[in-house]
């Protein structure tokens, strides 16, 4: 199992019986052997209070079900691809930034205010993730789109990572994050760098940078 | 030409740069040597040498034409070029490659198709919006990413499509199976839930080779060939306007007529 990446914007997925995927709808390139793609009411895993919640928080993003034997191939809108593998960790992403994910993995969602209060909730303004973002949690490979190329950069306690709000794409590992303001006044008289808000990453783990500043 | 990391851009000159090969992933360059191409409007976008571009419709190109250009629904979309020279092909930073067909036939997305040799045939495929080459040559071909090459059986989104070479045309698959079983009843009752989007795909069955590309964005069609509708530009449509009377403002006796534009006063 697992993603087998073809080319920068191309991932190929083994399907085997017994072991779901769920993609973004319409991301199937192409297939061979019997695999079934079953759109999904519910946009992803769990019961239908899950399903309330994504739809409340907005991450509720139109997913398939991707059953059978065979191989799939999958990509999207000529995004990049980054494929992560996560061994028990947990991955925050923006829904629709997903691709494809295993079923082994946990899909939920997490209310950005609960980390840093207000704060949180302004970061996620800034950083385009909105008040929520979706998370994935345990054993399984996710591929995440990115517009332009993805880097990852380690995240150590002794050294924390800052980033570009926009050019954010993913984390994964045991990672707090804040927002850090560089307002000065040239900001206010319209003379600011672009650059007066960065994202704070501390703890241990990675995150994910695309080359660009575009949103998908 | 040394070219190592940190040197800049590599600077081509007409000797240097590459015939009928790539100058880089997104650039093409055809030598002409008194022979022709057949090319889409708008994908050349510098030349060296003396060329002549001229739509399919030219009169002198009528033999050409006759031979190798067998689709009219197309015929506005290309061009004749002829002469000598190096001539850059290039379509909106896509990958373009170049492919060789030996008494072969391909079939490929007409937006794709950048460029071919006149000893190739061009038809128009019995799948809408595909044209098919046939005979020996070469023909240069864009793609958004790199072109995957699958065999068949496959199954194959129609937008992720590029072309197939040597095998049968494709049919329709369509995958109803979500309409079966509880859920898809009510989905067919309710219409909530809405489609996969992947119930109809290209099935290829055969021997041969199915042409991919890694997204399903089709390309938007730019009209790069067009003349910029701007005053005074030949075949742009615009009103013509004399070439001092800026703003459309009669001469006036004592003025320094055309002088005055040409001292920039």
């Amino acid at each position: 199992m697992g993603f087998r990446e073809i080319n920068s914007k191309m991932v190929e997925a083994t399907v085997v019986p017994g072991q779901r995927l769920f993609s973004q709808r319409g991301a199937m390139l192409a297939y061979k052997g019997e695999v079934s793609f079953t759109p999904n009411t519910a946009g992803g895993q769990g019961g239908i209070m899950s399903m309330i919640g994504r739809r409340v928080a907005n991450e509720d993003t139109p997913l398939m079900t991707v059953e059978g034997s065979g191989t799939v191939l999958f990509g999207h809108g000529g995004h990049h691809i980054q494929v992560i593998n996560l061994s028990g960790d947990t991955l925050c992403v923006e829904a629709d930034r997903l691709l494809a994910f295993e079923g082994t993995l946990q899909q939920g969602t997490m209310f950005l205010g609960s980390q840093g209060g207000v704060m949180g909730m302004v970061r996620g303004q800034i950083s385009g993730q909105g008040l929520f973002t979706t998370t994935l949690k345990g054993h399984g490979a996710v591929a995440v789109m990115a517009h332009g190329g993805v880097f990852e950069i380690p995240i150590t306690p002794q050294r924390p990572v800052h980033v570009d709000p926009q050019a954010y794409v993913a984390h994964h590992g045991d990672v707090r994050n804040k927002l850090s303001t560089a307002l000065g006044w040239r900001d206010m008289v319209g003379r600011g760098s672009g650059e007066a808000f960065q994202l704070e990453l501390s703890g241990s783990g990675a995150v994910y940078v695309q080359a660009s500043e575009e949103k998908l | 030409m040394s070219h190592y990391p940190g040197a800049g851009p590599t600077v081509y000159d007409p000797m240097t740069l590459p015939s009928d090969d790539n100058v880089n992933a997104y650039t093409f360059c055809v030598e002409l040597k008194g022979s022709q191409w057949f090319l889409q409007k708008g994908k050349m976008i510098a030349y060296y040498g003396s060329m002549e571009f001229n739509g399919v419709g030219h009169g002198g190109l009528d033999r050409l034409v006759r031979t190798s250009f067998h689709s009219p629904l197309h015929a506005s979309d290309w061009v004749v070029a002829q002469g000598s020279g190096k001539m850059l092909l290039a379509d909106r930073a896509f990958d373009v490659n170049s492919y060789d067909l030996e008494d072969g036939n391909l079939t490929i997305r007409s937006g794709n198709l950048l460029a071919f040799q006149p000893s190739l045939a061009l038809k128009q495929s019995i799948v809408p919006g595909f044209l098919t080459l046939i005979g020996t040559g070469k023909f240069v071909a864009a793609s958004n990413g790199p072109v995957v090459f699958m065999e068949p059986p496959i199954r194959v989104d129609p937008q992720a499509l590029v072309g197939w070479a040597d095998c049968p045309s494709p049919c329709h698959h369509y995958d109803h199976g979500y309409m079966t079983g509880v859920m898809g009843g009510l989905r067919a009752l309710t219409g909530l839930g809405g489609a996969s989007g992947e119930e109809h795909q290209f099935e290829f069955v055969g021997a041969g080779t199915v042409l991919l590309q890694s997204t399903e964005t089709l390309m938007a069609e730019h009209a790069t060939g067009a003349v910029p509708p701007d005053a005074g530009v030949p075949g742009s449509g615009a009103p013509h306007t004399g070439p001092s009377q800026v703003a459309g403002a009669p001469r006036l006796p004592g003025q320094l007529g055309d002088l005055q534009r040409r001292f920039g006063l």
